[in-house]
């Protein structure tokens, strides 16, 4: 009997010597194509506990993320910051495939914590009190530019960095170029090239190419010819001194 | 002459102790034949190498050395248990079937099914007396019962050869004397059984030959009548005999060379006594 | 009934046997009331459905995420603890010797046992399944409603497409497989592990650790073929463990599978037939120790 244990051995280390150079090209196929394995260093081991860790490697990696993401969703209902920081760093390490996580990463970071930290009570010098606020928004910004980088081919996190740099960095050039990107991904909604092209509009030293964006814009028809494209047509026309006659678009006598 | 139904032609059995160079011999040089339509005892002290014995007919365990042969086929070959019912000692079966869907199982095993199956777990249900409990599961069997669904089972496709171990074992007396009258029965037929059975009683009462093995080898094999008659002895039986008679054979015996060893009362057994003054349990 | 000659002609493999003990098996493992497993399995999906109700994109990757997750624990566990049993609960109660006195190559047996534990595992994961699905479009209609209320023209359309797309993507059902496949590899690792274990529970205990350890094969298969910074001990032990665990690692696309990543058909179906070498030799090394086992 224990010679066929014996010979038993020596018949699985002859299958695993022939299905070991197959597996690792399945691996290298498999890299090219989705994520392939989470990093599991110790500050993930840290910040998910034991047993988790080893669930995570042992095939659960999604339901430890999951469960990550569940954990800084609490933490927000305790407004712990920091802690909700820790957790999406673990959530989207072990599964960077996930839009949602880097996404709301981003938001809760660069809208709700930076808010928080510039209306925080407990910090009397407004100084402190801004770079605290755009400390955060750093931290959002991060979030979706390695959420950009782990998935290039989906336009939702190009747009949500748009918006970031619109809204709170009031960079127009930067939030032209990131809706731009999504914008020449298939999927992509309808309304980023549109953005695209009025935060042009607002990028110093591109006037001209705005023009011509607004107008292509313009003459697609009515379902373009919205208020904020007309406001940015007409504020162009003006700066680029447009010819009464060339002028495609008349603002009201009541708009400016 | 027939093929015998088993034959055990030097047969040994060496089970190496794991991780010590010790050796236990189970079975040693065993040399044996069962006739067809015999009932042949395999008696013998625990750890003489009787289950052993079994096993290696079974083709359940492999032998070291020698053959054995089922109706002339080497039992080693799975073909060779077409012809072989099985009861092992203390078998608790599936216990979430029922009687009749034990049956079935067992009667697929052997290659039967459709009608053929249905025709004989009906017949068996009612030659080991569990029409009523066919519909039960067999963990609501009772020991006795068990063992009976065991027999059937062991017969489902009608083999030539019956192994049983301590087939009456944990038994109560009603259905160990069913048990018997079974195999007997079985006898009457023509099926050959090894028996395998510490109840010696039991064992006097139905095998033609037995075989008595200690530590691996057989130390007496034989018929049974000739094994254990008292050969100068001589046993009469009367019924009804007056005193004036009884005194006139002892006159006899006085004057020949014989002697009177006792004089009394046959006994019946305790068991046929228990039976008597018992109702046997329903199944 | 009389002593005659056989009734029936031996067959060196026969189906029906194979069946035979195929479906005892299925109707042992279901009669000891493993599927109430499946009335947690709904509760775990529902309860992942109330948790996430605020955007219909939250919901579906946590619902997916919870319930494959769900489906993965409750799929291993439903692979290991009823293969561990098969075995030695056959020995104990002395069946295996009922079943093997009569005709039965100890190979068609042992292919019962284990189909029955496959079908097993094939009922348990399309159950959960159909819990899962049913539960996704349910939820499906209701982002659609919400989005109908809330959006019109193109922007509706693309929302609508968005959703169908969030929930049910081309490959959600072949990586509800590769789960099933993952399961049936479990269960063989188990089966061979039992022909030659003392007991039940060194069975579950070693299963469990080949089943984590085969996780980090591929790490061991790196470092083994590592020329830098390793000694020869070392390589030899790496090498020892990428021969003989399985690489589990390969089926970690059913991760992606499920929530929506496109995989090409060609990867998918080398990690299927991989799988389906694994349970087949695996078993057949199953079949090559239980064959000598002395009972």
């Amino acid at each position: 009997m224990r010679i066929r244990h014996f010979i038993a051995i020596l018949m699985l280390l002859a299958f695993g010597c022939a299905r070991l150079s197959f597996e690792s090209h399945l691996e290298q196929e498999g890299r090219a194509h989705y994520f392939h394995g989470a990093k599991f260093d110790l500050a993930l081991r840290q910040r998910v506990g034991q047993m988790a860790f080893v669930a995570a490697f042992s095939g659960f990696r999604l339901l430890v993320a999951e469960g990550m993401y569940l954990h800084a969703h609490y933490l927000w209902q305790k407004v712990e910051w920091g802690g909700m920081k820790l957790d999406f760093d673990a959530a989207t390490a072990l599964e960077p495939r996930s839009i949602l996580f880097w996404d709301q990463a981003s938001w809760h970071m660069a809208y709700n914590a930076s808010i928080a930290a510039y209306d925080d009570k407990k910090q009397p010098r407004e100084a402190l009190r801004a770079k605290a606020q755009r400390e955060y928004w750093k931290v959002g910004e991060d979030y979706l530019l390695r959420g950009i980088a782990n998935n290039p081919d989906v336009p939702t996190l190009y747009i949500s960095l748009g918006n970031l740099y619109r809204y709170k960095y009031q960079d127009h050039c930067k939030a032209a170029d990131a809706y731009r990107q999504a914008a020449g991904i298939s999927g992509a909604p309808v309304y980023a090239h549109r953005f695209a092209v009025y935060e042009l509009s607002e990028c110093p030293g591109h006037d001209r190419e705005a023009y011509e964006k607004l107008l292509a814009l313009y003459k697609k028809g009515k379902e373009e010819q919205l208020p904020t494209l007309l406001k940015r047509l007409g504020i162009l026309q003006e700066k680029l001194h447009v010819p009464a006659d060339q002028k495609i678009y008349i603002p009201p006598p009541d708009h400016p | 002459m027939s093929t015998p139904a088993i034959s055990i032609q030097n047969l040994t059995k060496i089970y190496p102790i794991p991780f010590k160079r010790e050796r236990v011999t189970a079975v040693k040089d065993l040399s044996l034949t069962v006739e067809p339509g015999q009932v042949y005892g395999l008696l013998g002290p625990n750890g003489s190498g009787k289950s052993t014995t079994m096993k290696i007919v079974l083709g359940l365990v492999s032998p070291t050395s020698g053959r054995t042969e089922i109706f002339g086929r080497d039992s080693t070959t799975v073909e060779s248990r077409e012809d072989v019912g099985f009861l092992p000692e203390n078998p608790y079966f599936y216990k979430f079937l029922t009687g009749s869907e034990t049956l079935h199982f067992y009667g697929k095993l052997c290659g039967l099914s459709g009608t053929k199956i249905r025709d004989r777990t009906k017949e068996l249900l009612k030659l080991v007396g569990l029409e009523n409990a066919a519909d039960r599961r067999l963990g609501g069997y009772s020991k006795g019962m068990l063992q009976r669904i065991g027999l059937a089972q062991a017969m489902i496709q009608e083999p030539r050869l019956l192994v049983l171990d301590e087939p009456t074992a944990g038994v109560d007396p009603a259905g160990s004397r069913e048990i018997r009258d079974l195999i007997l029965d079985f006898k009457k037929r023509g099926i050959t059984v090894l028996l395998c059975s510490h109840l010696l009683e039991q064992v006097q009462e139905i095998c033609d030959r037995i075989g008595i093995l200690d530590r691996g080898s057989l130390i007496r094999e034989g018929r049974l009548d000739e094994l254990i008659s008292i050969q100068n002895q001589t046993e009469l039986i009367l019924e009804n005999a007056p005193p004036e008679l009884l005194a006139a054979i002892q006159a006899i015996i006085a004057k020949s060379p014989a002697r009177l060893v006792e004089q009394r009362k046959p006994q019946k057994t305790l068991e046929r006594y228990f039976l008597d003054v018992t109702t046997p349990s329903q199944p | 009934m009389t002593a005659t000659p056989p009734a029936t002609q031996h067959k060196i493999f026969s189906p029906a046997r194979v069946w035979a003990i195929a479906s005892n098996t299925l109707l042992e493992l279901i009669r000891l009331k493993v599927f109430y497993f499946l009335l947690i399995f709904a509760l775990v999906v529902i309860g992942v459905l109330f948790l996430y109700r605020d955007i219909f994109q939250d919901e579906f990757q946590s619902l997916k995420d919870g319930s494959l997750g769900a489906m993965s624990i409750f799929s291993l566990l439903l692979s290991i603890l009823p293969t561990a049993m098969l075995l030695p609960k056959d020995i104990e109660d002395r069946t295996l010797y009922t079943i093997l006195a009569k005709p039965v190559p100890r190979f068609e047996y042992l292919l019962g046992k284990f189909l029955g534990v496959l079908l097993l595992l094939f009922i348990a994961v399309s159950l959960m399944s159909l819990v899962f699905l049913t539960v996704l479009f349910c939820r499906m209609e209701v982002a659609i409603g919400e989005a109908t209320r809330s959006a019109h023209g193109a922007l509706l359309n693309e929302r609508l497409s968005a959703i169908q797309h969030d929930a049910f993507s081309e490959s959600l059902l072949p990586g509800i497989f590769i789960v099933y496949l993952k399961a049936a590899v479990g269960a063989s690792i188990t089966l061979l592990l039992s022909t030659f274990a003392t007991s039940m529970i060194f069975t579950v205990m070693m299963s469990f650790v080949v089943q984590i350890i085969g996780h980090l094969q591929s790490i061991a298969r790196d470092a083994a073929i590592e020329t830098v910074g390793i000694t020869h001990l070392s390589k030899i032990f790496y090498m020892l463990l990428a021969l003989l665990i399985p690489d589990l690692s390969a089926f970690s696309l059913v991760d992606e599978m499920v929530t929506g990543t496109a995989i090409p058909f060609d990867l998918f179906a080398k990690t299927a037939a991989l799988g389906g070498i694994y349970v087949a030799v695996y078993f057949f090394v199953a079949y090559f120790i239980f064959m000598g086992k002395e009972l």
